[in-house]
């Protein structure tokens, strides 16, 4: 009986290791395919970057363009590397991040690699307010990440420096047509009150010369009082706040509460921080913020 | 493809370390825990963390370890008084105090609408794992050893029988207190990489399938230990190549374990 006990555990254990190994097998026979490839290893923090950067190498021979495994909700405020990224980071050329304080994890990854190059594409850009970080949301700043991101592709590829001063060029004329549009769309809400419901909205606020009475910074697992509900339904009120920008994800019901209870208009915004990985996504998305603007500005004028 | 290519990264190799550590240290805390039916009490202990964390940031402490471990300490001496003293049973004591430290947690960690800053300790980070860290828990793990090699029969006799213990010149009140004084420590070291929310599956789970098929306490202690440092060490290589959190695959592997032996033991145990 007692020896049938020990043979019991021996061939349970057996039997686990088993089925995690072949498990593990299984997935790793699934995600492993894109590992072999040889070339320059540019990794990118989160999306508009690795967007941005996507559109620079667009077409170059040998540059192998990763993102990290980023957080399906959310910002990466608080984001935490995975033992996945760390591994990307070791075979990493260059690290491209938004900069501007959003990595928080960025002091761990100069720690474990010091040799890594690590740019950040909002270098010389001023934050708005001193520590916000949204800068791609407006469209003049973006095409500076662009430019940046483009410089520091050339300082570790030289071999197709040209190739990216072209697409760089050709992808920020691109980002001028919205530019433009937005310009066009200041003539109307130049100097006009607005309320936001998150931080990075403030950028859209600005570039449309829009006057930020409050701001309240909703995102995943923020919970908000019933004190602070109550404030911003006042300000919009005593504001003639007609104009709110949410996210739709964290910021509908919020939305939906200011809707029933104010005058205001509720404008749903892409923040942009996540997205489908094609080339020209923060084209499209950016494209769809300002036809939801333009539709709003248009029916609150009349 | 190299099997022990996970080993090259520090990191992996710090986890690989701790668990080697922390592993057998919980198969055998976690049978004087269900020994002595404190499963609860751990449970709350682990979401004690939630509140040292919280009481650190408001003191403005810089490393809020060690607010948690303070606060953890006193919170087990603190349950274990009143525990002691309170006419109602010691399951509701514990959730009392648990929920009431939970909801202070979470009123303070909250305020402000930060919360996700420190939603990672819920589930567990494995890169948080610092040389440091694993150098604490080896002392602990020696401090371990050393209270189950003097302290073991006594805390056994207490459990069974106060009044016989009290006629051995044990003191009972010591010697609880010290145990729990050594299950906050463990269970604060090693929250931070395994997640408030499973920590006391960690705890328990060996524990409790060892008991499912074991005979006397020799036993018991050995297959837990073994079932403990199995799922751990298997557990992370899983995590390592699969890409997820660690914490939870070493609690899955622990549960199969589990439920095997339970299978086993009712079928061919008495």
């Amino acid at each position: 009986m007692k020896r049938n006990k020990y043979m019991f555990v021996l061939l349970m254990l057996l039997a686990i290791t088993l089925a995690g190994g072949i498990f593990t097998g299984a997935y790793i026979h699934v995600d492993g395919e894109r590992q072999q490839q040889k070339g320059i290893y540019v990794v990118t923090s989160f999306y508009p970057v690795y967007i941005a950067a996507l559109n620079v190498t667009k077409g170059s021979s040998g540059v192998v363009l990763e993102n990290l495994s980023e957080p399906q909700s959310g910002c990466m405020h608080d984001y935490q590397l995975t033992p996945q990224d760390m591994i990307l980071l070791s075979k990493a050329d260059l690290f491209l991040v938004n900069g501007g304080g959003i990595e928080s994890f960025l002091s761990d990854v100069g720690k474990s690699y010091p040799q890594l190059a690590i740019v950040k594409a909002s270098d010389g850009l001023e934050l708005s307010g001193g520590e916000n970080a949204h800068v791609w949301m407006d469209t003049r700043n973006y095409a500076a990440m662009v430019r940046n991101i483009a410089e520091a592709l050339k300082q570790v590829d030289p071999a197709n420096a040209e190739l990216y001063q072209t697409n760089a060029k050709d992808y920020c004329e691109k980002i001028g047509k919205l530019t433009e549009e937005m310009e066009e769309l200041r003539v109307e809400t130049e100097g006009k009150p607005v309320v936001i419901f998150h931080e990075a909205y403030e950028y859209v606020a600005e570039e449309l010369g829009m006057n930020i009475v409050y701001c309240l910074d909703l995102d995943e697992e923020r919970q908000i009082s019933a004190h602070e509900v109550a404030e911003v339904i006042e300000e919009i009120a005593q504001g003639e706040v007609s104009v709110v920008f949410a996210e739709e994800l964290y910021g509908k019901d919020m939305g939906d509460t200011v809707e029933t209870e104010t005058q205001a208009r509720v404008c749903y915004l892409d923040a942009l921080v996540r997205g489908d990985y094609r080339a020209d996504s923060y084209l499209s998305a950016m494209q769809a913020n300002i036809d939801v603007l333009k539709r709003a500005f248009r029916s609150a004028d009349k | 493809m190299n099997f022990f290519s996970w080993l090259q990264y520090d990191f992996m190799k710090y986890a690989f370390l701790a668990i080697l550590i922390i592993t057998p240290l919980f198969g055998l805390m976690g049978t004087m825990i269900v020994n002595r039916k404190m499963a609860f009490f751990s449970d709350a202990l682990g979401h004690s963390a939630l509140t040292g964390i919280a009481v650190g940031v408001v003191l403005g402490v810089n490393n809020t370890s060690i607010s948690m471990v303070v606060f953890a300490i006193v919170f087990a001496l603190l349950l274990n008084l009143i525990s002691g003293k309170v006419s109602s049973s010691t399951d509701t004591v514990i959730s009392v105090f648990s929920s009431c430290s939970i909801a202070l947690g979470l009123a303070i960690l909250s305020q402000g609408g930060n919360f996700s800053k420190y939603s990672s300790i819920l589930v567990g980070d494995i890169l948080s794992i610092t040389p440091r860290e694993i150098w604490y828990l080896f002392v602990i793990l020696l401090a371990a050893l050393a209270f189950w090699l003097f302290g073991f029969n006594k805390l056994l006799a207490v459990s069974l029988n106060r009044t016989l213990a009290g006629s051995l010149h044990i003191s009972a009140v010591w010697l609880e207190n010290l145990f729990a004084v050594l299950t906050a420590l463990i269970v604060m070291v090693s929250i931070k990489w395994i997640g408030i929310l499973i920590i006391n599956a960690l705890l328990i789970l060996p524990a409790a399938a060892a008991k499912n098929i074991s005979e006397n306490m020799r036993e018991y202690h050995f297959f837990s230990i073994l079932f403990s440092v199995f799922s751990g060490v298997l557990g992370l290589v899983i995590s390592y190549y699969t890409n997820v959190a660690t914490g939870p695959t070493i609690v899955i592997l622990a549960s199969f374990i589990y439920f095997a032996t339970y299978w086993w033991g009712s079928r061919y145990n008495v």
